[in-house]
């Protein structure tokens, strides 16, 4: 059972830490992470992967590094 | 001088009880060190892969290591094994704490300075001796091995870059450096021959420490080392 699910994080980003953030986050996670925008105050990716491993990706990129904030997470598609 | 990648004591083996964490440092770089139930001991980056707390504020159970915020546990691989927030969880393989070759040796617990996969060969050379303890130091690694290979805090033996040994009361001790910061350096002694003497030995390691803190750096120039030469 997969997930797919897009994400769309709104806050003041560092785009080039927030993509790696991801980047390493979705390596660690074994999931797909695929951007779709990344500007500085919004960032759009598409996720796929084992729900549970995509809700820990969700979460951890609401935290984000130390250089972002995110203030709203909007999150659409399948939970598997 | 600079210490190569290798071998280095990071803790006396007896004091890491099974069943136990601890922090320690090695160049700086954080690692824990723990002891599963059956006995083997481990050294890792103190780190868990998920929010980056020390795993050494960890508990260990049975042959896995449990992180202190949100109980995720490793297996002696450094594997993921277990999340209690998702129980079902088939935990996939890229979640894994680095992990650090060690290996035990004249009572001491060593480990190799680079994180790999494989120790490398050879290990450490083992030899027969009494830990007695450990010291912290508040001088630089390169400080501490040029008092020692210079003979200002006493005639000391070079067994190698990090590893000399000295006599006290008739007893041979040995001490092993472990770089731990830049500023700071822990001395592993080791009683190797003579009578027990755990507590001499112990009180002569405190002056010992006492000495290689208050020793003026111009004591370590070039010119002083000459002159002390001359004399």
């Amino acid at each position: 059972m997969r997930a797919l699910a897009t994400m769309v994080f709104v806050g003041a980003f560092v785009p080039e830490s927030f993509a790696e953030f991801m980047r390493h986050r979705a390596a660690r996670l074994s999931i797909e992470a695929r951007p779709r925008r990344i500007e500085p105050e919004r960032i759009e990716v598409e996720v796929e992967g084992e729900p549970d491993l995509v809700d820990m990706f969700e979460m951890a990129c609401s935290l984000g590094p130390i250089d972002c904030l995110v203030l709203e997470v909007e999150r659409t598609g399948s939970r598997g | 001088m600079s210490f190569e990648a290798g071998w280095y004591a990071v803790a006396i083996a007896d004091g890491l009880e099974p069943g136990t964490s601890a922090g320690t440092r090695l160049f700086d770089r954080e690692i824990v060190i723990w002891r599963d139930e059956s006995g083997a001991a481990h050294a890792w980056e103190d780190r868990c892969p998920h929010r980056g707390m020390r795993l050494s504020f960890g508990f260990v159970r049975g042959d896995h290591i449990a992180c202190l915020y949100h109980g995720w546990q490793y297996d002696t691989a450094g594997q993921c094994r277990y999340i209690p927030a998702h129980p079902d969880l088939a935990v996939p393989d890229t979640i894994k704490v680095t992990t650090y070759p060690s290996v035990e040796a004249g009572g001491l617990l060593w480990i190799w300075s680079e994180m790999t996969a494989e120790a490398p060969v050879p290990p450490p050379s083992d030899f027969a001796g009494t830990p007695v303890r450990s010291l912290y130091v508040e001088r630089s690694p390169e400080t501490i091995a040029s008092l020692f290979s210079g003979g200002i805090a006493g005639p000391f033996e070079i067994l190698s870059p990090t590893s000399f040994a000295t006599v006290v009361e008739g007893s041979t001790v040995r001490l092993e450096l472990q770089p731990f910061t830049a500023e700071r350096t822990a001395l592993h002694v080791v009683q190797t021959e003579g009578e027990p003497d755990a507590v001499g030995i112990a009180g002569w390691a405190e002056e010992l420490r006492a000495v290689l803190e208050s020793v003026p750096l111009s004591e370590l120039t070039p010119e002083a080392h000459l002159a002390r030469a001359m004399r």
